[in-house]
């Protein structure tokens, strides 16, 4: 590569991560514009584990059921990924909103690479997922939950928070871009949520049976919440940490390089 | 002069449905092309294809000496575009939208500041400028739109419906910041309209699409003056509006006429008015309007399509 190609791809990498900066701001800016969607997404998981822990404290006495102090330890994870579910498929309605309304052309017909326009509103709302990670963690610690991992736990738990919504927002992004149509993206959000409940999220699943049991057993997210719950419950392993966040790693970029190709399909097909 | 924009032979389909029809245009720098033609012509199938935004079915296009398919990114760098709707996030204020777009050309933080200043300054928008477009008027939007689109100095710019749904009074202050940047800047202006007024006051070169072909391509006066006769507009009582109509039919061509009305280009012109007016007087037939207009460019429209654009124009307002 000579001079001139090297001061070109640097301009071209210097540009890539102002492009997506910029995006990641205008799509925090924007869901914090909007805190009335913003706070029930916080809100409404809270209160769910909440009334779970009042209401199957007993549950804990089952045999089999892990070994914790109150409910609330073990439903930490869960009450993350909830929330997680409903701030992620936000990028996708927006997307399908910038596309609808055209804002989405603006970015397309300007040199902005594909990648950023994509990663640029995911990555501000996997920040806003961490943000409200921390809140939810600090709300149960409160409350009387434990995190036996400590920081370290912690961290993985928020990194997690973070991946994840990069995995579901990139997905209803896929959506988006496919459908163009903020209704049909929003109509998939109860799919997430059932999801979750198909899990390991709220139940051990050595406790399941039948059906349900390799149903919950298949879900991704189980493979995800397991390791986390772990981590919340038992103490640190560097086996759940690197399980955990290389899943959700692994998922994010699958997830990526689809909505990337899925954009560049849609506006390469004749 | 240099062209600018040419397309080759350019066809664009959805399923069954042609949208563009085999067009070929050629624009030469520094000039303002007016693209005229009603709603569902193809004016904006053709202007995302020109833009990168969509790829053509067939045929070729090139912008700015690029090849719109294969050097889409140089293309990218070389215009600016305000497409239809003016689609700006109205969570955003205007000093916030123009440093995006000015990161998304790579522009840096400080320039982009100077600039976005004196664009919006421009534009009349500097008071409103830290506002959420949420608060804005749609001349407003527009106008911030155009802003936005100048951000990187384009040398060609495109416009999709730049006035639709304005209010004359932002209209006129549209079309006097495109002249103005046409002229002082000398930036190329491809313009898309439905408005038979625009075209004939911005463009200096207008094709006029429908269904998806350009019927006529060419300069507005010259396009006028291919239609030798003005026309001759009849209003009469709905009774007699047949018999108008083959009295009309003696003296020139039938042309296109809205509902309730004959007409026709009227041989001779003016000096033939009295004639027109005894004849009908003749058969009993009572004017209730007339009037006598020199060709209009929907005229120009009507004879090429056999409709008229105007009556569509007021439709849709």
């Amino acid at each position: 590569m000579n001079k001139v190609d090297t001061a070109a791809s640097s301009t071209v990498i210097k540009n890539f991560f102002s492009q997506t900066i910029v995006l990641a701001q205008r799509s925090l800016v924007s869901e914090l514009r909007q805190l009335a969607t913003v706070l029930p997404g916080l809100l409404f998981p809270l209160l769910l584990a909440f009334t779970y822990t009042e209401q199957f404290e007993r549950v804990l006495s089952l045999p089999g059921f892990p070994e914790v102090d109150s409910f609330l330890d073990f439903l930490l994870p869960a009450t993350v990924l909830q929330m997680v579910s409903f701030g992620a498929s936000n990028s996708g309605t927006e997307l399908a909103l910038d596309i609808e309304n055209g804002f989405m052309d603006r970015l397309l017909a300007s040199p902005v690479a594909r990648v950023p326009v994509l990663i640029g509103r995911v990555a501000g709302s996997a920040l806003l997922a961490g943000i409200k990670t921390v809140i939810i963690v600090l709300v149960f610690l409160i409350a009387g939950a434990q995190v036996s991992s400590g920081f370290a736990g912690f961290v993985v738990l928020t990194l997690s928070a973070c991946l994840l919504v990069v995995v579901i927002g990139g997905l209803s992004q896929i959506l988006a871009i496919r459908s163009g149509s903020q209704e049909v993206v929003g109509a998939t959000f109860p799919l997430i949520f059932v999801m979750i409940f198909m899990s390991s999220a709220f139940f051990p699943t050595e406790l399941m049976s039948g059906w349900f049991k390799r149903l919950a057993e298949f879900n991704p997210l189980t493979w995800v919440i397991d390791p986390l719950r772990r981590l919340m419950i038992v103490g640190w392993s560097w086996s759940d940490a690197v399980t955990a966040l290389g899943i959700l790693l692994l998922g994010a970029v699958l997830v990526t390089g689809g909505s990337v190709l899925t954009l560049n399909k849609k506006l390469g097909r004749p | 002069m240099k062209t600018v924009i040419e397309t080759r032979d350019l066809v664009r389909k959805f399923g069954e449905i042609v949208a563009v029809d085999g067009i070929d245009l050629s624009v030469s720098e520094g000039e303002v092309f007016g693209f005229l033609g009603p709603n569902g012509a193809g004016k904006s199938t053709a202007i995302r294809m020109l833009t990168t935004l969509l790829h053509p079915t067939s045929g070729e296009i090139y912008v700015s000496g690029f090849n719109v398919v294969t050097e889409a990114a140089d293309v990218r760098k070389v215009i600016g575009v305000a497409l239809q709707d003016a689609a700006i996030d109205p969570l955003m204020t205007a000093n916030e939208l123009i440093r995006l777009q000015a990161v998304l050309h790579g522009i840096s933080r400080s320039e982009a500041k100077k600039k976005g200043g004196e664009l919006l300054e421009r534009v009349g928008l500097s008071g409103a400028a830290a506002r959420r477009v949420s608060t804005y008027s749609g001349g407003m939007r527009r106008r911030l739109d155009l802003a936005l689109s100048l951000i990187h100095e384009p040398r060609i710019l495109f416009l999709d419906e730049p006035t639709t749904g304005l209010d004359p009074t932002s209209r006129e202050a549209l079309w006097d910041e495109v002249k103005r940047l046409n002229t002082e800047l000398g930036t190329t202006v491809f313009l898309t309209t439905q408005y038979l007024e625009e075209a004939d006051q911005l463009a200096h070169k207008i094709a006029i699409i429908d269904a998806g072909r350009i019927v006529r391509q060419g300069i507005p006066k010259e396009l006028k003056e291919n239609i030798s006769s003005p026309t001759l507009r009849v209003d009469v009582e709905e009774l007699d509006l047949i018999r108008a109509q083959d009295v009309l039919d003696s003296f020139g061509d039938r042309r296109p006429a809205r509902e309730g009305r004959a007409a026709v280009g009227l041989d001779g012109g003016a000096t033939r008015l009295a004639e027109v007016i005894r004849a009908l007087d003749e058969a009993g037939i009572s004017v209730e309007h007339l009037e006598l207009d020199a060709p209009s460019l929907d005229d120009v429209f009507a004879d090429a399509t056999g409709r008229r654009l105007e009556g569509v124009e007021e439709g849709n307002e």
